[in-house]
């Protein structure tokens, strides 16, 4: 005898992406596992977001760089998600009979997949991205993509009509069914973009998959392929719009931006929100340690930190050290930086565990700003060790050992 | 390691007022998003043993809240593991009265410590803050051929006043314990050998030695056991050299806190990790107008006043032009605007209204209720 629970709905999470417009952030870690908002990762937020909406069986489909990943979802022990039925999955390609490869789009690495799925045997399947920083209720978006008897429900965003050529855009009629998707259009004719959360019956999806892993001409990919070949055939497809904070982290900028984000009150990204926790793997780190030289306004301050000097606006994840005199503003210092004796950072991004030297300055800027903007961010690599007095000019990503040199 | 770890989670006495009224010693805070007992059972992860069993006696509530099953220690074990062991009463007369003594309360669990695999036992109460090598300890009771091999230490880390109650160890030049006196009258003098209330034994000669004294009526350890037997046993000190902080009243819990405030303390103290329940709390956030210094603060926070020289635990709102000095702040705990604390100590849910101002002295700490308003 076997006992099998049928789910509802399970969600397939695509963490294989690179996200090389990160740079060095993501040269050993594929752009999920990227650290944000001060002690999480990006891929903590859909899978908080499946927890918190009652969703409990979870694959995550890995495939560039998926070690760390790996290791973090571990047996998904700090989401909820060891569990006796279900639970996370981590999914990379596989051989078999057949022969194997990598999975070659979105679509294709669901559809190598489909075994994966029908152990569950479910009637929804949620499609989700690593790559965006939001708190959803999927439930809510399922009741809705009941209501409308719908094949494929597509949340959307709006943005605003000058970035539509950044995303893919939906065109509905007042019912909100889908007519028509634009991938990054020149034109647009709507401003509901895709956020890449989807919602499908999964008899449907299986049967797209299937035809378009036939089309030998295909890209596989939902966006390109399987979502306007459902149109072609006048499947109910709907956009379901979301209405709250919503980023694509995908480029250093919105990386920063969004991670300042969280230290402004205006801005709907309330961390801080017992119903609707994000959960994250913890540190073990003993508490935050502010000595006697410490000056800190505005600020979110991790585990493990001990704080001697200067921080304004910025983000310090576990473990960090800002020695007596070092200044840090507007920056976000990811686990374990140490930030020396009267070192200047200012608008930069510092990766794990990277040495910011005694004196140096990092993010160095001799214009005035202008109101609204800022200088560009200076990205300083993983474990790099910036030499004492050196100086980074802004804009500048700092992907090697910067020696000292002697005067 | 072949060995069974046991914690006392209570004190047989102690004059912590209100801070043990409704929770036992082992849950007691302590820097900042600690409780006591993290402290010993992490020393008994971090060296291998991960077969612990905590005897709780009375308001362990906020205990098993902590402890759950032991999953943040990594004793969620099939072999071994954590178990938390509820009172267990053995004489129908005596339910008002559980556990005259640590004998008493062996004896009460000695089904569920018989069932264990370990061939040692090490247990230790959970009054104390330590990092001790249990390995090393095991290793040196083997070899010396001790039936019990008791820890002592000669440094009770600048305790001024040696709490009363306290057990000195007198051992011969072999190195044999000879006798027991318990601190009546606060010496310290140097080179006492105070006993540490950690002790190594072979479990099969607890058992025996348990079930003897049950039934000549003997229930202390110490005097029951250490002292009465010392002739009969081989009974052997081992000295801890590491620092220890030692909670048995008020003044000595803001002391052990404050303790954490000096970075070789701090060093020394999370060498190894120190596990505890996670709370999945976002980071601590300061905001324009904060000042802290020479401070602990925890996750979960959100400090607008003044901190200096304070343990803050986690979740715990500090208003606009509030000042906290000198104190010991517990989790969740909200501090209004304008607030002025010296030498306080608040105990957890604690609300502390606009402008109200409470001042102690280190000699005599005001303490807080749990879920007071003030």
């Amino acid at each position: 005898m076997r006992h099998r629970q049928k789910k509802e709905m399970i969600a397939m999470l695509l963490a294989g992406g690179q996200g090389s417009r990160l740079g060095v952030l993501t040269n050993d870690v594929a752009k999920p596992a990227v650290p944000f908002g001060g002690k999480y990762r990006i891929i903590d937020f859909p899978l908080s977001n499946c927890v918190n909406s009652g969703i409990d069986t979870i694959g995550v489909l890995t495939q560039y760089r998926p070690l760390e990943l790996n290791a973090y979802i571990g047996s998904g022990q700090p989401w909820d998600l060891d569990r006796l039925y279900g639970g996370a999955f981590i999914l990379p390609p596989y051989q078999s009979f057949q022969g194997g490869e990598w999975y070659k789009g979105t679509a294709n690495a669901i559809y190598q997949n489909l075994e994966f799925i029908d152990m569950y045997s479910p009637e929804y399947v949620l499609i989700l991205s690593g790559d965006h920083v939001y708190k959803m209720n999927y439930n809510q978006m399922l009741d809705y993509h009941k209501g409308k008897n719908a094949s494929c429900t597509l949340a959307v965003i709006q943005v605003p009509w000058e970035e539509t050529d950044r995303f893919g855009v939906m065109n509905t009629d007042e019912e909100m069914r889908v007519y028509e998707f634009q991938e990054k259009p020149k034109e647009a004719k709507s401003n509901l973009a895709s956020m890449g959360v989807y919602i499908f019956t999964w008899e449907k999806l299986k049967h797209y998959l299937i035809q378009d892993e036939l089309n030998k001409e295909s890209a596989n990919d939902f966006g390109k392929n399987l979502i306007p070949d459902m149109l072609v055939n006048d499947e109910p497809l709907f956009a379901y719009e979301f209405k709250g904070y919503w980023k694509d982290v995908g480029t250093i900028q919105a990386l920063w931006e969004s991670n300042m984000d969280v230290l402004d009150p205006l801005i709907p990204l309330e961390l801080d929100d017992p119903p609707w926790r994000i959960y994250t793997r913890s540190s073990n780190l003993p508490p935050q340690f502010v000595a006697e030289h410490a000056t800190i306004s505005n600020s979110s301050i991790a585990d493990g930190c001990f704080i001697d000097g200067t921080i304004e606006n910025s983000i310090l994840f576990p473990g960090v050290t800002v020695e007596m005199g070092a200044v840090v503003s507007n920056s976000i210092l990811m686990p374990n930086v140490t930030v020396e004796k009267d070192a200047i950072v200012e608008y930069a991004i510092i990766a794990r565990g990277a040495q910011i030297g005694q004196s140096s300055q990092i993010g160095q800027w001799k214009r005035v700003e202008k109101e609204g903007m800022h200088r560009d961010i200076s990205v300083v690599g993983e474990d790099i060790t910036v030499a004492a007095r050196s100086v980074v000019p802004a804009g500048t990503v700092v992907s090697a050992d910067i020696e000292e040199v002697s005067v | 390691m072949n060995v069974l770890g046991i914690i006392f989670s209570y004190a047989e006495q102690d004059s912590l007022r209100e801070l043990t009224r409704h929770r036992t010693l082992a849950s007691l805070p302590m820097a900042g998003r600690y409780r006591m007992i993290d402290f010993p059972l992490s020393n008994f992860v971090n060296d291998g043993i991960t077969d612990v069993s905590v005897i709780a006696l009375k308001n362990f509530h906020s205990l098993m809240d902590h402890l759950g099953a032991g999953r943040e220690w990594d004793l969620i074990r099939k072999r071994g593991g954590l178990r938390v062991l509820p009172p267990f009463s053995m004489t129908e007369s005596d339910r008002d009265k559980l556990y005259r003594g640590s004998i008493d309360a062996l004896a009460g669990n000695m089904h569920s410590i018989r069932r264990t695999l370990a061939e040692y036992v090490i247990m230790t109460g959970s009054n104390i803050i330590y990092s001790m090598d249990f390995k090393t300890l095991l290793e040196q009771h083997i070899e010396s051929g001790a039936d019990i091999t008791a820890v002592y230490t000669k440094d009770l880390n600048g305790h001024p006043t040696v709490p009363s109650g306290a057990m000195i160890l007198h051992f011969n030049e072999e190195g044999r314990f000879q006798e027991l006196y318990v601190n009546k009258e606060n010496i310290n003098q140097p080179g006492t050998a105070w006993s540490t209330g950690v002790f190594v034994i072979k479990k099969s000669l607890l058992e025996t030695l348990v079930a003897d004294a049950m039934a000549l009526g003997k229930y202390h350890f110490h005097e029951d056991i250490l002292r009465r037997l010392s002739k009969v046993l081989n009974i052997r000190g081992y000295e801890y050299k590491g620092f220890l902080l030692e909670v048995s009243n008020v003044t000595g819990y803001m002391q052990a806190n404050m303790n954490f405030l000096s970075s070789g303390f701090r060093e020394a103290a999370f060498q190894r990790p120190i596990y505890t329940k996670s709370k999945d709390s976002v980071p601590a956030r300061y905001f324009d107008g904060c000042k802290v210094s020479n401070s602990i603060i925890s996750d979960g926070c959100r400090i607008e006043g003044t901190v200096e020289n304070s343990l803050i635990s986690r979740g715990v709102r500090i208003g606009k032009g509030a000042v906290v000095r000198n104190s010991v702040v517990m989790q969740n705990t909200e501090i209004m605007r304008g607030v002025h604390l010296d030498h306080v100590i608040l105990d957890k849910d604690v609300i502390v209204r606009e402008n109200r101002r409470l001042t102690g002295h280190i000699t005599y700490p005001v303490v807080i209720e749990k879920g007071s308003i003030i």
